[in-house]
């Protein structure tokens, strides 16, 4: 329980209208978008480094538990208030401080909304290639502590190779700062990637600088369908194998195509096994050379049907079954899980037929959507956790489909992190000496283990 | 509280990015996903009633953008009307709010008031109002009420000029009735130059929405059935209605509303098939409005605000900005943030004046900014929200779509 006095002076570093601890305030900071729920004891809202650095200190000297929190969009529970104590939201520090398109970098508070940073670059005909489905509404704080991806890091790369600099709040309220505004940079131990995917427990980032890209001068979109999921998962692996880099390469089975036909009524080919939505970007020659590579590929591994967009409105045309999944599957049960095992691309076409078979076998629903290219699968699952007999199937299958990527020398998560929902599964790819490190560097820079506890570490 | 759709809510936070509340305040307990959390606990009987609670749930403009962009399908607004009933069985309703109520379902009272309104506002109270304000809109900034109600201005039935093209029945609301009577002249000349007899039922009510919204859905079943007897007719093509809350009340809240008290809803959507904005009716028939209307060398800008009761409730997206586009006489301008909530609101503006006040100062900025003459939307609720805040200064002018149409007639 928080003691009245800590309240009070919590209250004096950010002032009583950015410190809530009614029942009904304190409520809605129990959850993120996974399942778990966990109500902290009261929420602060800072909007400085130095309120945080004053927070920190207190809760090291009280040792309250600090959860730290951006729009709460993780699918992975890192935002949950495992062990209670303050849930700090970075909401109120949304300022994006300094874009640079001559020198490439932008810097911005960790609140900013990832959406709002893309729209600020795209003025200037940049962009920040980092792109979760969130992106409209999760902030680059929560977006650089589960190092979070998206469709477009097959080709460009994940938060982490974008964050080029952080300043971080550390549990003892001391301020650092890694990293720096220049691409290259080997002075001294990489401390930013170690904080990019740290989930808020080894310290609290404050600022960020990120590399930022000019935007690509064309882009070209093909829908190709197949009558075999083997046969769509094995061209998948072809393009890759072949040196064509898309900049997306996103898979869906029946299960997914039927789910959004029913849906939607867009006119998918129910009986279809398989289909591959791909996107190709950079010079306008370049981007049809690529292309009409990748058709040739589609063919020779057997699409029954290659549909091609023309004009932006054909390509939205393409995307939509695939940006519509998620929402079909929202609306099938009270329940929908987006799982994020990973493995290399080579090992796509086993995986995929793995997952349908553990799908089959537990008789759970579960459609396979993948950001196939970079071998990242999102099996989802639609599901209703109120149904403990469904539910505990719906947790063997997941067990099952980590332990098949594990031995497809794949891992646990692609871009949505740890957090609750994978934690006990870390021991299928680290072993003990590796977690060990993982203990001691919390240890020395938490050692009273207050940022995050009752996650991974 | 019955609250199954609760467990639909998957927390996946895509109603942050539309809400125009959470926007302002970026607090996750202003976000409609946490008034879904705070109702499952109340449904579930482990978070009791209180002032706070209420507080927090009132923090909603019902705009229904959220409702409309939700990918779990969660129907937050029907959601929120009933939790609202909920918090009004067990605290009772504001007193102020309750006058107004009382008037609303109350025709003849609304109509005197009205009288006494006009004489107050424009005689009495013009000294002593310079500094007053009503929720967020300065007093002096109020609009005028009609010097008489405009349905006691105009005949029963208005017979079309030129070769007949039908029979439509004109819902006023009370926004024309008592306020706009400018709306009520421009819609009536308009529908008339097209062809159509407009036939204006006198003894129509207030449409109710105004009151269940707040929840307080057993007060307007008699609003509601005497309505729907009035306008359910099988001789007329369209019933048109120049207010979106009323819109969405006609075509959407009426069998929802009477489906929830147990009634009989075959008329209510006989209703519903015919009811049509007037900027869309116009638009699905503009052809027989082109010949009528003027060329001119210099058009004048004009931007718009889409009312969340268009187009998230009646889902009118595109038919008003391409009907200002259509008029030769217009040079439309789309304003950046045209799409979202004007902060109005209903009765929110009044309720939480400051956060009211931040929302629409943001989108006067952006509609000034288009270089506009004319910021055209199709609710009463908007424009008195939105020219309530306008500056004495300022060069631009909150108007009905229909008065944009007007001015693009020939003489």
């Amino acid at each position: 329980m928080l003691k009245p006095d800590v309240k009070s002076q919590l209250k004096t570093i950010v002032g009583r209208e950015r410190f809530l601890d009614a029942p009904e305030d304190i409520l809605s900071y129990a959850y993120d978008a996974y399942v778990a729920e966990c109500v902290p004891e009261a929420v602060i809202f800072p909007v400085n480094s130095e309120e945080v650095a004053h927070i920190l200190a207190l809760a090291s000297k009280e040792r309250i538990p600090v959860t730290a929190r951006g729009a709460g969009t993780s699918l992975s529970g890192g935002a949950v208030p495992a062990r209670q104590g303050l849930a700090l939201c970075f909401t109120q520090m949304n300022k994006i401080l300094q874009i640079s398109t001559r020198d490439r970098y932008a810097i911005v508070q960790p609140g900013v909304v990832n959406g709002d940073l893309q729209k600020a670059l795209g003025r200037e005909r940049f962009f920040y290639p980092p792109d979760p489905a969130s992106f409209t509404v999760s902030t680059i704080g929560g977006n650089v502590g589960e190092n979070a991806g998206g469709p477009r890091c097959l080709k460009y790369g994940v938060t982490a190779d974008y964050v080029m600099g952080l300043e971080v709040v550390l549990a003892s309220g001391k301020i650092i700062r890694s990293g720096s505004r220049n691409v290259k940079d080997v002075s001294g131990y990489n401390l930013t990637s170690l904080f990019c995917g740290s989930e808020g427990t080894l310290g609290l980032v404050t600022e960020i600088t990120l590399k930022i890209m000019p935007l690509p001068e064309a882009h070209r979109t093909i829908l190709a369908i197949y009558d075999d999921l083997e046969k769509t998962a094995n061209t998948v692996a072809d393009i890759i194998g072949s040196g064509i880099l898309p900049v997306a390469l996103e898979l869906m089975d029946k299960t997914v195509i039927n789910v959004v036909e029913d849906a939607t009524q867009l006119g998918l080919p129910r009986e279809a096994e398989g289909m591959l939505l791909i996107e190709v970007d950079g010079i306008t020659e370049a981007v049809e050379k690529e292309m009409n590579r990748i058709v040739a590929k589609t063919r020779n591994n057997g699409a029954i049907e290659v549909k091609q967009a023309r004009t932006q409105a054909e390509t939205d045309d393409l995307w939509k079954a695939r940006r519509s999944t998620y929402s079909a599957f929202a609306r099938l049960a009270p329940t929908c899980i987006v799982e994020d095992a990973t493995v290399p691309v080579s090992n796509v076409p086993r995986m995929v037929g793995g997952i349908r078979a553990i799908a089959d076998k537990h008789k759970v629903r579960i459609g396979i959507l993948a950001h196939a290219g970079d071998g990242n699968m999102h099996p989802v699952i639609s599901t209703d956790i109120r149904n403990k007999e469904e539910w505990a199937r719906v947790q063997t299958a997941t067990r099952e489909i980590f332990e098949l990527a594990v031995s497809l020398d794949g891992t646990l998560s692609g871009e949505h992190g740890i957090g609750l929902a994978k934690a006990e599964f870390l021991p299928l790819v680290t072993n003990a000496d590796t977690r060990e490190f993982m203990a001691a560097l919390k240890k020395t820079v938490d050692p009273h283990g207050i940022l995050n506890p009752g996650k991974f570490v | 509280m019955e609250a199954e759709e609760v467990h639909r809510c998957v927390k996946c936070g895509l109603c942050l990015v539309t809400c125009p509340v959470y926007q302002e305040l970026r607090e996750e307990s202003a976000s409609p996903r946490a008034k879904v959390q705070l109702i499952k606990h109340y449904a579930a009987r482990d978070l009791p009633t209180s002032p706070h609670l209420s507080e927090l749930v009132s923090r909603c403009l019902m705009c229904g953008s959220c409702t409309a962009n939700c990918p779990s399908g969660v129907r937050h607004d029907s959601l929120f009307r009933r939790m609202r009933s909920d918090l009004i069985d067990d605290y009772g309703e504001n007193w102020k709010k309750k006058v107004l109520y009382h008037f609303l379902t109350h025709a003849a009272q609304l109509h005197w008031a009205s009288k006494f309104a006009a004489f107050g506002r424009n005689v009495v109270l013009e000294k002593i109002a310079q500094e007053v304000k009503i929720g967020n809109i300065p007093l002096k900034r109020l609009p005028k009420f009609n010097q008489k109600p405009f349905r006691d201005q105009i005949a029963d039935v208005i017979e079309p000029l030129g070769k007949p093209r039908g029979r439509v029945l004109y819902f006023t609301g009370c926004g024309t009735n008592y306020i706009y009577a400018d709306v009520g002249r421009a819609t009536v000349q308009v529908l008339q130059r097209m062809g159509y007899r407009v036939g204006i039922p006198k003894d129509q009510v207030c449409c109710g929405l105004p009151l269940f919204i707040q929840g307080s859905v057993s007060k307007t079943k008699e609003n509601i059935l005497k309505n729907i007897a009035l306008f359910t007719r099988p001789d007329i093509d369209a019933v048109i209605v120049d207010c979106a809350t009323c819109g969405s009340a006609l075509r959407h809240e009426y069998p929802a509303v009477l489906a929830d008290l147990q009634t009989d809803t075959r008329e209510a959507l006989e209703l519903s098939r015919k009811v049509k904005d007037i900027g869309e009716f116009i638009f699905d028939n503009v052809e027989h409005l082109q010949p009528f209307l003027k060329a001119t060398a210099s058009p004048t800008i004009v931007t718009y605000h889409s009312p969340c009761h268009l187009r998230n409730a009646q889902g009118v997206k595109t038919h008003v900005e391409q009907l200002l586009e259509a008029l030769p006489p217009v040079d439309y301008i789309r304003s950046v943030d045209f799409d979202s909530c004007c902060g109005g609101g209903g009765t929110f503006f009044y309720d939480h004046p400051n956060l009211s006040q931040r929302i629409v100062a943001k989108k006067i900025e952006n509609a000034k900014a288009t270089g506009a003459r004319l910021l055209a939307t199709g609710c009463p609720g908007c424009r008195v929200n939105l020219a309530g805040n306008l500056e004495e200064t300022d060069a631009i002018e909150v108007v009905h779509p229909i008065q944009v149409v007007e001015l693009g007639l020939k003489v």
